[in-house]
């Protein structure tokens, strides 16, 4: 065969054939190695009632790790804001409080701020590796309770942990090119990208490294505390803790007020039919998703704020309530569905302030399905 | 679609695989071909059309050029050929002009401006002239660069001056023109494939190179995808060839392609991205900017222009040297020339060429002595700037570079420059000025460039924030150009060092790339 002529370089980083072989050889070990000696040499630290830090929501690779920390016994409690606890702080959730009444049961906190059906089935699907475990599964009805909601609205909407999402189905909402699905997709079977991201969330602000050094402090005229930072001395190799005193969350907070008194009045909800709803689908395969990995799973639907619905819409609530009832006993996945906690006990439409959350972990031990499902005391 | 982003792998991974399985077949270049129009179409594929149409006009114009030798005694007065084209551009002219005026008037304009081709390709046919079908297809070639990159500039300016001259007509938007109503954009890589489907009409009248018969190859070699978006320009005796059969495929092609790709990544997404944060914070509302900054901006500038497009023609030529062809070389350490005339020996080589070729040397080149070079090194330069965009600025860029030309030009004569001065010291007078002409040439207005070289000179210099895990990269890559052109290459060439380098660049591409912006070239 005719030898091609040569190519004209003007460096040296030429490698050869098995120049390439020690490159890629060397690569692939980095790739491999990098995330599983990072968790043993980050100080992760986990206390009573952890859960996600709130500007840590995205770090999905500290989920998994979150996950993995928690004991087999550990009965996860899985869900959106409701679980996490938007209006609360750790010890005002409801893992908390279930915590609180059961004598042997460890409830841990799984959720996070900002999740959806259609995301948490992502979540689940490629962080959440959980196998053989007693999950409660919160059923929030407030994602199909219009179709912008429901992200069947046929225009562009900024959309939380996106990267979750289905990729390649058809989400009306969900708009995004083909590099930006793809990588999301890369970022979930490639361990080495979801550590690149807890890096950026975790130690840059959510940023890339370039993008954190020319952060601006948000002052006029701006400055650029970062410029001269050297970038490594950021990784201090320890998990941030969440904060004990947050100004947004708990009793003490402007934000913890009953919703009646947030100027907020009933209000009509669009509620989408259960057979139409994305995120209904979406919380069934997820389901599927759970149970085929042997878990245990009890769903918790609602309390949906009751209070909030405008008479013209109730009827429609109640069909879908029912709906999701029935899908549940058609398939014998076990649920819990307390009534409509008191409306002062509300923030909005579906999260509970503190007492709300106590409540409603007192109707969980009184609800005999959920004590059913407990594992027996030994 | 762009070579950094996940769609282009999974592209790669069919077109590559498909490519090599098909070579013991005829049927390569249609699927090369094919994979180009699919690459550009991933962009708009309404502007395949485009594409498509300069390519089959000017393959037909080359075969109709193929009738009439250069040697009139030798034509063939019966040609079928140019009878039938000679019938077929006066019907073609009759039945568009018809169609324009009893059709659709959307498709008018375009119609009218399809006639008056067709009627130019008459006498051609009619007259047996070669030199009728190279100005058709030259006049097609520029209009269609004139009317998709130029029109819009030209229009405001025409309106500024009636508005000036207190004259009430205004011309509308060009934009009118556009048949259907599709989007009047500036379509991507323009300027690259009429200037590569160009220089082969030219080449083929001046008789340099061959007329390509098989139009599927000929139309693989316009749009050939690694280089169809911003080159390199390549010419139709250079790249054609290696059209004709299946490239030889060694190991070394994959190797070599693939280092070639690897920096390139680096230099766009590790490099390139990084200064244009930088730029784009200062250059985006300079007037509150010190001239430190503004300094300092410019700079970024300098080096996120040379790694954006070197970048961009280094994945080119790595992707087109893993299929078995060779584009030539675009850049060459271009920071490291010791005089203009050596930056535009090393910077933009395809298209420093390209206008020698078919601009300065038409237009006398050095041969008519010192002032009519001149003449015509400011006439090449001034069409280079505005070959880069339809604005003032680029034609004061252009301006500065011809002025730099002439200067080092001067310069080099005196015995006393070129074997007194040291060379890193005309280096670094070369580089400060480029990086003045890049101010022109980024800044969005010429008022801007020019309050931006006056803040520089008279501002106030403070600390510019500029972040220095930037600077370091930018000094790192310097350096290593520097070593790499002198005795210290040596130390480059050993194989851990290689290795290492790669790694690295692989690695911080993973960990610290800043987002997949598109190439700063494709607007040319």
């Amino acid at each position: 065969m005719e030898k091609p002529p040569d190519i004209q370089f003007v460096n040296e980083v030429r490698l050869n054939g098995r120049n390439w072989i020690v490159a890629i050889a060397i690569l692939v070990v980095l790739l491999w190695a990098t995330p599983r000696v990072w968790k043993r040499i980050e100080t992760f630290e986990i206390g009573a009632d952890y859960r996600i830090p709130y500007q840590l929501s995205k770090d999905y690779w500290l989920y998994e790790r979150r996950l993995q920390s928690t004991s087999p016994q550990d009965i996860l409690v899985l869900g959106d804001s409701v679980v996490w606890g938007e209006y609360v702080i750790p010890d005002g959730t409801l893992s908390h409080f279930l915590d609180q009444r059961g004598s042997s049961q460890h409830f841990v906190n799984a959720g996070v701020n900002g999740l959806y059906p259609l995301a948490i089935e992502g979540l689940v699907k490629n962080f959440a590796p959980l196998r053989n475990r007693k999950i409660i599964l919160h059923c929030n009805l407030l994602w199909m309770s219009s179709p912008k909601a429901d992200l069947q609205e046929n225009k562009a909407q900024q959309i939380n942990h996106a990267r979750l999402l289905p990729q390649f189905q058809k989400i009306p909402s969900y708009r995004a090119d083909a590099n930006e699905r793809l990588s999301a997709l890369i970022e979930r079977n490639v361990q080495f990208m979801s550590w690149v991201t807890h890096l950026q969330v975790t130690y840059f602000n959510n940023k890339s490294i370039p993008q954190w050094t020319l952060a601006d402090d948000g002052n006029d005229p701006p400055q650029y505390p970062n410029a001269y930072k050297n970038p490594l001395s950021q990784i201090n190799l320890r998990v941030p803790t969440p904060s004990g005193d947050d100004p947004e969350r708990g009793p003490k907070s402007s934000r913890h007020k009953p919703w009646t008194q947030t100027g907020a009045a009933p209000t009509h909800f669009d509620w989408v039919p259960l057979e139409k709803s994305l995120q209904w689908a979406a919380f069934a395969r997820t389901l599927d998703t759970l149970r085929a990995r042997g878990n245990d799973i009890l769903v918790v639907i609602g309390p949906f704020n009751e209070h909030i619905i405008a008479p013209d819409s109730k009827e429609a609530f109640v069909k879908l309530r029912d709906g999701v009832k029935n899908y549940l006993e058609q398939y014998k996945i076990p649920f819990a569905a307390p009534g409509v906690l008191p409306t002062e006990l509300y923030a909005d439409g579906s999260h509970p302030l503190t007492e709300g959350y106590k409540l409603l972990a007192f109707q969980l031990w009184s609800d005999p399905a959920f004590r059913q499902w407990l594992p027996v005391k030994r | 679609m762009l070579f950094h982003t996940w769609p282009f792998l999974v592209f790669a991974l069919i077109v590559f695989p498909v490519f090599f399985a098909l070579r013991n077949t005829r049927l390569w270049i249609p699927w090369l071909g094919l994979a180009s129009y699919f690459f550009y179409g991933w962009w708009n594929p309404y502007y395949l059309t485009l594409v498509f149409y300069s390519t089959i006009l000017d393959y037909t114009l080359v075969a109709l050029m193929d009738h009439c030798p250069l040697n009139r005694a030798q034509q063939n007065s019966k040609d079928r050929v140019l009878s039938t084209a000679a019938v077929v551009s006066i019907a073609l002219t009759i039945a568009s002009l018809v169609t324009a005026f009893a059709g659709p008037v959307t498709l008018r304009p375009t119609l009218i401006l399809f006639s008056v081709l067709c009627a130019l390709m008459a006498p051609g046919a009619l007259l047996r002239s070669r030199r009728i079908w190279l100005l058709v297809s030259i006049v097609n070639n520029l209009a269609l660069l004139l009317f998709f990159k130029y029109a819009g500039f030209g229009v405001e300016n025409l309106n500024a001056l009636f508005k000036w001259a207190h004259w009430t007509y205004q011309f509308p938007d060009p934009g009118v023109l556009m048949p259907f109503n599709f989007p009047y954009l500036l379509p991507v890589g323009i300027s690259f494939f009429t200037f590569q489907s160009l220089s082969y009409t030219i080449d083929f009248y001046f008789g340099k190179c061959e007329r390509e018969r098989n139009f599927l190859r000929f139309a693989t070699f316009v749009c050939f995808f690694p280089q169809l978006m911003a080159g390199p320009i390549e010419r139709a005796k250079h790249l054609l060839p290696q059209f004709k059969t299946f490239p030889p495929i060694r190991i070394q092609n994959f190797t070599d392609g693939g280092s070639l790709f690897v920096v390139g990544l680096f230099k766009k997404l590790a490099l390139a991205n990084y200064l244009s944060l930088y730029v784009e914070r200062v250059y985006e509302n300079p007037s509150t900017q010190s001239a430190s900054a503004l300094a300092m901006a410019t700079f970024a500038f300098a080096w996120q222009i040379f790694f954006d497009f070197s970048g961009y023609t280094d994945m080119a030529r790595g992707l087109a040297q893993i299929m078995g062809f060779r584009l030539i070389l675009n850049f060459n350490n271009p920071y490291l020339a010791t005089g203009l005339g050596d930056f535009w020996g090393r910077w933009h080589i395809s298209l420093s060429s390209w206008f020698r070729d078919y601009v300065y040397i038409p237009l006398g080149g050095n041969r008519r002595g010192e002032l009519l070079t001149y003449r015509n090194l400011f006439i090449t330069f001034l069409i280079s700037g505005i070959w880069h965009g339809a604005n003032w600025t680029f034609a004061i860029w252009g301006i500065l570079h011809a002025i730099g030309v002439m200067i080092t030009r001067e310069l080099e004569r005196s015995a006393f420059y070129r074997e007194r001065v040291p060379k890193i010291a005309k280096q670094l007078g070369v580089f400060i000025f480029v990086c003045f002409t890049w101010i022109f040439f980024r800044a969005a207005t010429l008022s801007d460039a020019l309050m931006i070289c006056g803040r520089i000179a008279k501002g106030v210099w403070t600390d510019p924030r500029a972040p220095a895990l930037m600077l370091l990269l930018v000094l790192a890559v310097w350096l290593y150009q520097f070593f790499y052109e002198s005795r210290a290459r040596e130390f480059l060439k050993a194989a851990p060092i290689r290795v290492a380098i790669a790694v690295s660049m692989v690695i911080y591409i993973t960990i610290c790339s800043s987002g997949a912006g598109s190439f700063i070239y494709f607007q040319f």
